[in-house]
This record gives C-alpha cells, sequence and structure tokens, in this order.
C-alpha cells in the first residue's frame, strides 16, 4: 500500500502548496497597505506522513505596536496645541509688521510724543486718539481670537468625542468577531489588522493601553487608566460650549463619570488630540487672555486721571482708556477677567462720539473739572502729555495669573507676553516634531517587523513553484510505476 | 531562517518621507534667502522674540523723539533769531538814544524811532512757527503781545495815558508838561509807570501769555523747557523804555526831564540786553541738550538695527548654501527613488 501513500502525500503536498500560494498573494495583494501584517501559513506533518495548513498566523510585535500607539497619541496632542498656538500667534504676527499689542502700545506713545512737540495741532491730537483706537481695537480683537481659539478648541474636543464612539463601537464589533473566529479556529489575521487600524485612531484621540486577553479579547483603557473597551464599548460623553468669552470654563470628557480630559481629577488622560485641545482650551488660551487682559488694566492705570484740585478729594478715575465698570478704577495689580474684551476709549475724547480731542491734552476726560491738569487752559500745554509717556515707561504691578513677571513697564509686559506666547510655539512646535519623527521611527520599526516584502514573497513563490512541480512529477512517477505494475500483472 | 528584513512599505515611505522634509526645508530656506530673516521669526526665537519685540519698539520710540525734536530745534532756533533781533534792536535804541540826549531835534526823533522799534518789538514777539506763537508760553494759540497801535486804542496804551494823567493832571501832549520837574518825573517812571509794567497790569495790559513754558521730552529721560514767553523781565525792560520814548510826549518836556526819561530809558534798555542775553544762554542750553540727545540716541538707534539683524536676520550666503544643499538632496532624492522602484525581483524572474 505504500505507493497509494505516496501518492496521498504527493496530493497533499499539492493541496497545501496551492493553499501556501494563495496566502502568498494574499500578501502580495497588501503589500502597499502601511496596516497590512505579513500572513505566514503555518504547515504541519499529517498522521499518514502527509502535510496540510494548519493555520494562518501573522507576523506581530505587541511591544512595537504598543510604542507605536503612544508615539500616535503625543503627536496628535501635540498637532492639536501647534495648531491652536498658531491661530493666536496671529495676534502678535511677524515683528516686523508692527502688529502686537507691544508694537500698538508703542505707536500711541509715539503719536503722544508726536502730540506733546506741538500740543496746539489738532491734527496730532487726532492721530494720537486714532492710535489709542486701534490700540483698544486690537486688544479687543486679540481678546476674541483667544475666545474663538478656546471655542474652536472645544469643537475639537467635540469632533474627537464623536469619533472616538464611533471607533469604540466598530472596536466592538470586530473584537467580537475575533474571539468567535478565534474559538472556532477561522483565520482572524485580517481582522486583527483592521482592529489594529483601530486601535491607531483611537490613539489619535486619546492616549491608550491595551490588554491582550484570552481567544484574542483585548481591553483598552486610556493611558491614566480609565476604561474605554472591555468586552463592551463605553460611552465617551461630552457637552460642549458653543460661545466662550473669557472666564467661561469649558466641559470636561467623561468617560463613565470620570473626566478623561478638561476639568480637574487624577484620571487626565497624558496624551491624544484631546488632551491636547484641552491644554490649549484650559490653560495656555487663558493665560494668554489674563495677559491681553493684564495690558488692558495696565493702560487704564497708566492713563489714569487724578484730582487735581488743591486738596485732592476724588479717587482716581479712567482716562483716555475706560471699560464698562467706570469711573471706578479696576483694582491696582489685580487681573480682572475679560478686560482686554472691554476696553475702548473715552467717548469724552472721540469726536466721533461727540468728545473733545483737546482733553487728551488738557485732562477732565473723567468728566469732573477736579480733573483738569491744564488750569490755564493754554494750547500749548504739553505737561500731561508728557506724563503720560512718563507713565508709559512707568513700571508696574501686574497679577501673577498671567503667568509673566510681575514688575514691569506696560511696554516690557506686552513684549514678556509675546515672548511667552512665541516660546509656548517654539516648545509646541520642536515637540511636534520630536513626536512625529518618533512616530515615523516606530512606524517604520513596526512595519519593518510585520509588513510585507515582496521580494521575500516572490522568492517564496519560486519555492512553492518548485515544490508544486516537484509534487506532480513525484505523481507521475507513481503513476508511472502502478503502470508498469498493471502491466506486469496483465 | 530570516537575516535582516525591511518591508516593501517602509522601504517606498522612507524616501517619501524623507523627501517631504527635505521639501519642507527647501521652502523654509527659499523664503530666508529672499527676505534676508528668518522664516517664522517668532517659532525660531522663542522667548527671544520678547528681546526683538522690545528693541523693534525702542528703536521706533528713539525715531520718533528725534523726529519731535526736529520740532523742537525748530522752534529753539526761531526764539534764538527773535530774541537775537530783540537784543540788537535794543542795542540800537540805547546808541541812538545816547547819540539824542543832548541835542535839541533829539525829542523828536529818537521818539519816532521809539514808535518804529516799539511796533517791530511788538511783530517779533507776535512770531507764529507751525500756528504756534512763539513767545506765549503755552498759551500757543494766543498772540503773547497786545498791539500798542491799534485802533481803538488799545488797553495798555490807554493805560499808559491814565497813569501820566493821574500823576501830572495833564495829557502827555500838553504843552505845560513843560513845567514837570525832573525829580516827579523820576518818581513817575519808578512809580505809577512802572507798576504798569509789572503784574498784574502787565499780564492784564500788555502780555496774554502764560508764564508756564513748554516743556519738552528731548530724550527718554529729559524733559526740558524749550521755549520763552513776553512776560519774561527782558521783554518787559524793552516795552517799558520803548514806551517811555514813545509815548510820554518827551518832546513836551523841559530839558531835564527829557534828560531823566533818556537816562531812564537807556538803563532800562541796557538791562534788558543783560537780561535778554540770560534768556538766551538758557535756550542755547536746551538746544546743546537736544543736539546732544539727539547724537546719543542715533548711536542707540544703530545699535538696536544691527542687535534687531542679528536676532531676526540670516545670512545669505549660508542661506543660499543651504537652498543649493537641499536642491541637491532633493534632486538625489528623486533619482533614489526611481532606482528603487526599479529594484525589484520581478524584473530578474523567468516568470
Amino acid at each position: 500500500m505504500s505507493l497509494s501513500i505516496g501518492l496521498d502525500v504527493a496530493l497533499s503536498g499539492l493541496s497545501t502548496t496551492a493553499e501556501q500560494t494563495a496566502v502568498v498573494s494574499r500578501n502580495v495583494a497588501r503589500a502597499n497597505d502601511p496596516y497590512a501584517t505579513r500572513k505566514i501559513a503555518n504547515v504541519i506533518t499529517t498522521a499518514n506522513g502527509g502535510i496540510r495548513v494548519a493555520s494562518v498566523t501573522r507576523a506581530a510585535n505587541s511591544a512595537l505596536l504598543e510604542k507605536m500607539l503612544s508615539a500616535t497619541s503625543t503627536a496628535a496632542g501635540q498637532q492639536a496645541i501647534v495648531q491652536s498656538l498658531n491661530h493666536l500667534h496671529e495676534t502678535i504676527a511677524d515683528p516686523e509688521l508692527d502688529a502686537s499689542p507691544t508694537a500698538m502700545i508703542q505707536k500711541l506713545n509715539d503719536a503722544i510724543q508726536q502730540y506733546a512737540a506741538a500740543p496746539q495741532d489738532p491734527i496730532r491730537a487726532q492721530s494720537a486718539v486714532a492710535a489709542a483706537q486701534n490700540l483698544a481695537d486690537s486688544l479687543n480683537g486679540a481678546s476674541r481670537t483667544v475666545q474663538d481659539v478656546r471655542a474652536q478648541a472645544d469643537a475639537g474636543m467635540s469632533d474627537s468625542v464623536n469619533s472616538l464612539n464611533t471607533l469604540l463601537a466598530r472596536f466592538e464589533t470586530i473584537n467580537t468577531e475575533i474571539v468567535k473566529g478565534t474559538r472556532n479556529g477561522a483565520d482572524v489575521t485580517d481582522l486583527l489588522d483592521q482592529r489594529d487600524v483601530l486601535l491607531g485612531s483611537i490613539s489619535e484621540e486619546v492616549g491608550i493601553r491595551t490588554v491582550s486577553r484570552q481567544n484574542g479579547d483585548m481591553a483598552v483603557f486610556t493611558d491614566s487608566g480609565v476604561t474605554l473597551f472591555d468586552v463592551s464599548a463605553r460611552a465617551v460623553t461630552f457637552d460642549r460650549t458653543l460661545l466662550y468669552s473669557p472666564g467661561a470654563t469649558g466641559n470636561a470628557v467623561y468617560v463613565d463619570g470620570v473626566p478623561i480630559a478638561g476639568g480637574a481629577g487624577v484620571m487626565l488622560a497624558g496624551s491624544g488630540r484631546l488632551t491636547g485641545f484641552a491644554a490649549v482650551r484650559d490653560n495656555a488660551a487663558v493665560t494668554y487672555q489674563n495677559q491681553l487682559d493684564e495690558i488692558a488694566r495696565g493702560l487704564i492705570e497708566a492713563f489714569a486721571e487724578s484730582d487735581q484740585s488743591a486738596v485732592p478729594s476724588l479717587p482716581d478715575a479712567p482716562g483716555l482708556f475706560t471699560y464698562p465698570g467706570s469711573p471706578a478704577m479696576p483694582a491696582s495689580g489685580t487681573l480682572l477677567v475679560g478686560l482686554a474684551g472691554s476696553i475702548r476709549i473715552n467717548p469724552n475724547v472721540d469726536p466721533a462720539q461727540g468728545g473733545n480731542l483737546a482733553l487728551l491734552r488738557d485732562g477732565g476726560m473723567a468728566g469732573d473739572p477736579a480733573y483738569i491738569y491744564n488750569a490755564s487752559g493754554g494750547s500749548g500745554y504739553a505737561d500731561r502729555l508728557n506724563q503720560y509717556v512718563t507713565a508709559l515707561s512707568d513700571a508696574r504691578t501686574f497679577d501673577s495669573a498671567a503667568q509673566i513677571s510681575t514688575g514691569a513697564t506696560l511696554g516690557g509686559f506686552a513684549s514678556s507676553s509675546g515672548a511667552w506666547l512665541q516660546e509656548a510655539r517654539r516648545t509646541a512646535n520642536d515637540n511636534a516634531d520630536y513626536a512625529n519623527t518618533l512616530l515615523e521611527r516606530t512606524s517604520e520599526a513596526l512595519s519593518k517587523e510585520t509588513g510585507i516584502n515582496i521580494d521575500e514573497e516572490m522568492t517564496a513563490l519560486l519555492e512553492l513553484e518548485r515544490a508544486y512541480q516537484a509534487s506532480t512529477r513525484l505523481i507521475t512517477t507513481i503513476d508511472n510505476m502502478l503502470k508498469s505494475l498493471l502491466a506486469t500483472a496483465g | 531562517m530570516k537575516t535582516s528584513y525591511i518591508s516593501t512599505s517602509a522601504l517606498s515611505a522612507a524616501t517619501r518621507l524623507s523627501l517631504s522634509k527635505t521639501q519642507a526645508k527647501l521652502a523654509e530656506a527659499q523664503k530666508e534667502v529672499t527676505t534676508g530673516r528668518l522664516a517664522d521669526v517668532g517659532a525660531s526665537l522663542g522667548y527671544k522674540t520678547g528681546q526683538t519685540l522690545s528693541l523693534r519698539q525702542e528703536h521706533a520710540r528713539l525715531t520718533t523723539i528725534i523726529d519731535t525734536n526736529s520740532v523742537v530745534s525748530t522752534r529753539l532756533t526761531a526764539t534764538q533769531a527773535a530774541l537775537k533781533s530783540l537784543s540788537d534792536d535794543s542795542k540800537l535804541f540805547v546808541g541812538q538814544l545816547i547819540g539824542a540826549r543832548n541835542t535839541d531835534s533829539g525829542p523828536v526823533v529818537v521818539q519816532a524811532q521809539a514808535k518804529a522799534a516799539l511796533v517791530s518789538f511788538t511783530n517779533t514777539i507776535n512770531t507764529a512757527l507751525d500756528g504756534a506763537h512763539l513767545f506765549a508760553g503755552i498759551n500757543a494759540d494766543v498772540k503773547p503781545l497786545t498791539d500798542y497801535y491799534a485802533t481803538p486804542t488799545s488797553a495798555n496804551r490807554q493805560a499808559v495815558a491814565d497813569a501820566f494823567l493821574a500823576t501830572f493832571g495833564t495829557t502827555a501832549d500838553d504843552p505845560a508838561n513843560a513845567n514837570i520837574s525832573a525829580t516827579d518825573m523820576q518818581a513817575f517812571l519808578d512809580g505809577p509807570f512802572s507798576d504798569l509794567f509789572e503784574d498784574p497790569a502787565w499780564t492784564t495790559n500788555w502780555s496774554a501769555a502764560s508764564d508756564q513754558n513748554v516743556k519738552s521730552r528731548i530724550s527718554s529721560s529729559e524733559l526740558v523747557e524749550t521755549s520763552t514767553n513776553s512776560n519774561d523781565v527782558a521783554i518787559r525792560k524793552i516795552a517799558r523804555a520803548y514806551a517811555m520814548i514813545a509815548d510820554l510826549g518827551i518832546q513836551n518836556l523841559n530839558e531835564a526831564a527829557y534828560q531823566t526819561v533818556v537816562d531812564t530809558a537807556t538803563r532800562t534798555a541796557g538791562e534788558a540786553v543783560q537780561d535778554m542775553a540770560n534768556e538766551q544762554s538758557r535756550l542755547g542750553i536746551a538746544q546743546e541738550r537736544v543736539k546732544n540727545a539727539n547724537e546719543r540716541m542715533s548711536i542707540q538707534i544703530d545699535i538696536m538695527t544691527n542687535h534687531i539683524s542679528l536676532l531676526e536676520g540670516v545670512d545669505p550666503y549660508e542661506a543660499s548654501t543651504r537652498v543649493s544643499s537641499l536642491m541637491t538632496q532633493v534632486e538625489t532624492a528623486y533619482a533614489m527613488t526611481a532606482r528603487i522602484q526599479n529594484l525589484s525581483l520581478l524584473k530578474y524572474l523567468p516568470l
């Protein structure tokens, strides 16, 4: 009976080779898919000495995958920060353009200096008031930009939460199929690939850690340890805030009632787009708003008018720059949230609002005659104008909530604010560059480890071809032998 | 058995990624070559952006002060010229007085000269520059001196006439004034007449100027007075000397009284020249300070310009070398990609 066994074995060789060829063509077909892993047909010897493909597995490296997932989260988070900071950068722009609050303050200072050189000239008064108007407008605009950035970050978080929920739902479907397939011994390698792709997408939204369990099951946690998926997907919830005003606090992103981004908590995720957006919304943009508010407060202070009576009895009052809380002065050295958005020039000095330009030179913008500095009313009076210039270069106290120098001149403080923003931008850019490079390297390493090489597949195909040829030759030979046996038997 | 392994997609991704990175760098370098400045100043300098912001503002501030200093200088120069002509006129007048003291036709001649001098004095004091009166102090938009010979009779001229009448009981053109003694005349000149040129009469009848001079910022820290005003003692003395001769009817006085008037006028005008010199030197010092401040600030501006370009600038040669080396890199990457694509076992298999 050994001849027929030989025939069987040769036959099993043929079918196995065919199956292996199928695996090779699957590999070749997906060679350019960056997420595809190399499939391996595992061949075993059967009881009668033949061979068969027992299972198909895939090349995998969980350590590298985990590393790539964390690099993905970091890169996505930093990218979100860079994007928002670049938007905030519009308020400073290139220093050459002189569009920053510092430059606007300087322009006002220069216009007043020009006015002081010829205090009788109404044109110069006009240009000084216009410079003040521009400065107030630019602070208002900057404050709006900051709040826009916060609203955009909030919208980004909302989008991120939506996509996270969709991804987790799909993850659940695929994970269930994998568990089922593994139990049945089916080929689940393509499903595993798909699940890895999903993990990659999830890690862009929030930093994750995975735990593999029996039957190919997998649980997903945030990098802070909150369960996102365990047998079933958890709902990620977020209440979007549509409009932001200074001082408004955005909502947190919750999973099972635990905040994972935004707000306070010990379980906040450490990386991912959600974290990046939350950092901008709740920290960077808020601090920058504080700085703008402090610049506005400094301006109101520098241009405040004091009682000029022989025996002063009235408190200081806002002069050229005023705000809704006028006539009281904003508390000295203390942040008044949202001031940059509400600062405006005093209507009493703005001709467009029926004001008198000369009040800039003479004082009395606060409305009470006691605040008039130019007692004689002489049109060549420049002392008050010179006082403004001095006040702009006087050191004053700023709130530490602005996170920059607490004692500086107004211009210096505004410069520091610009420096703070640019430093944050540079750091975020550097971090994003680093995270991207790390992501490229780990992706490459993972791809090298688990990806498909066409040349190798082709070589394998050559081997398979030869094996197939050999098996067919065996069958022909055994056939010939049987034929001669039968001929002998006659 | 597997030695070193690389997947096909990793192989092509590597060239693709490095190519896109090089291209991004190339775009940046190109911008830097054309502008000579960093492509993204803020992101490149980080916290140092604060320095360039401050330097630029300081630069703008000093440029403005130099600019306004030219306004100040013009005013000072014009004021100095006016003071010089006032002083020259006074000196000339002193000479005329001395010449006229002992001649018969003296009173008539010197009176005419005084009248002319008073008119030109008023004109000089009332000079305006760019809408601002040089001698008005901070009351820049008002003519500082009242025109003595205006019609109807101006307050200052009326006051002189009233004082004369109150003291001597006659008007200045009365021939009976020949009876006024030299002593009485001296008492009048030193008393009621002199009072007309002191406050409050001076500021009511003669001068609308403010005592307060214009103060200008000539550098970051220096505030100096850069104008004078018609309430200055020298101006009052000149006005007194001119008015004395012009309007006290000196042709009607006896010789002793006439000589008393002339002597007093000579002394007063002489003192005025002296006081004027003080005022001239005060403004001269201001002019000198403006000049020094400008020189100092110009040097500072040069230093700042250098600093700004040190911070924001890019060496054009370095940048253009960078561009050409990046271009070579991109070209190499293209060639590599093409050849790697060709590098396939398929081409060599007899399939």
